[in-house]
């Protein structure tokens, strides 16, 4: 169990619980079908387990957003690694430096906003999920998937721009934002690039992580 | 459709189906606690699917065997009206002939 969102985790398994010991006493006992018994199994099969099904639902949904969860597909390792030390310059480690990102600094910046950002970026991930298990991921070497994995889509500034909002005036201050302010709101220039703020996740990408340190 | 459900209902093993009705919800609930205390992603995204379509199958069964035991027993109870009424019916042919018995 995850000590950080423990509420539903404790509330799925205290409700889980109490539906199970009505359900075996009703399978051990065989009592008569009565009004008493039918309200019993009213609440083990109906109440109960709906009540368990909502609490163990945001428990995942919670779950789905954390590092160590995103870390637990081993081609995903070497990104948690690198969020993890605090040696690191990346993009993705400064941020998940940042109290604000903290353990959920994958989900934070990979996730859509807006109204249906939520939704369809679980779908979304139900989509990594099926490709780990069932398109081969699982089996593959982290130095081919290093080389293999990329975003699906290219990283929207858009997701950047929701802290850096480029209305402060030391955002305003930067020449190359002032230069390229259309570029970045069309997503033609990425902030996230080599020439600008690095890559997010440098070690997967041509150039050693080293050198991009050094920039 | 009606006279299909009513026909299924008269039929329905309720015992027997609230006992799988039982077993699927045991299954439902365990797979929900394994979403939490093993939260992998194959786990977690079990936890939030197949547990529930195993809940509400068993919430189905429980259901149809609740409406199967009410139909059940209303056709058990218009069946002992009808036997009484045919019962009352003879005893009262027998009972004009048996007044005059000594």
């Amino acid at each position: 169990m995850h000590e950080s969102y423990s509420l539903p985790a404790v509330l799925t398994l205290a409700l889980a619980g109490l539906a199970a010991t009505i359900l075996f006493h009703y399978l051990i006992f065989r009592p008569k079908l009565n009004a008493q018994v039918r309200m019993r199994l009213l609440f083990g099969l109906g109440v109960l387990p709906a009540a368990c099904a909502a609490a163990s639902t945001a428990y995942g949904m919670h779950r789905t957003t954390e590092r160590s969860f995103c870390g637990s597909c081993h081609v995903m390792t070497v990104h948690q690694e690198d969020a993890e030390n605090p040696e690191s310059n990346s993009l993705a480690a400064r941020h998940a430096r940042n109290p604000m990102f903290g353990g959920t600094n994958c989900y934070v910046c990979h996730a859509d906003y807006g109204m249906l950002g939520y939704p369809m970026t679980k779908i979304g991930g139900m989509k990594h999920v099926y490709m780990y298990y069932l398109g081969g991921y699982s089996k593959m070497p982290i130095a081919e998937a290093l080389k293999d994995i990329r975003v699906a889509k290219p990283y929207p500034n858009s997701n950047c721009m929701q802290c850096h909002s480029g209305g402060l005036a030391s955002f305003k201050a930067v020449r190359e934002h002032r230069a390229l302010q259309e570029d970045l709101l069309s997503n033609r220039v990425a902030c996230a690039s080599a020439g600008c703020h690095g890559y997010s996740h440098p070690f997967n990408k041509d150039q050693p992580a080293e050198e991009h340190a050094q920039r | 459709m009606k006279a299909r459900l009513s026909k299924l209902l008269a039929w329905w093993p309720t015992e027997k189906m609230l006992r799988v009705a039982a077993v699927t919800g045991i299954v439902a609930l365990g797979l929900m606690v394994l979403g939490v205390l093993d939260p992998r992603p194959l786990q977690v995204v079990i936890s939030m699917s197949v547990s529930q379509v195993f809940g509400v199958a068993a919430f189905f069964l429980f259901l149809l065997s609740v409406a199967a035991d009410i139909v059940q027993a209303r056709a058990k109870l218009q069946l002992q009206l009808e036997a009484a009424r045919a019962a009352a019916a003879n005893g009262g042919k027998d009972g004009g002939g048996a007044t005059g018995a000594p």
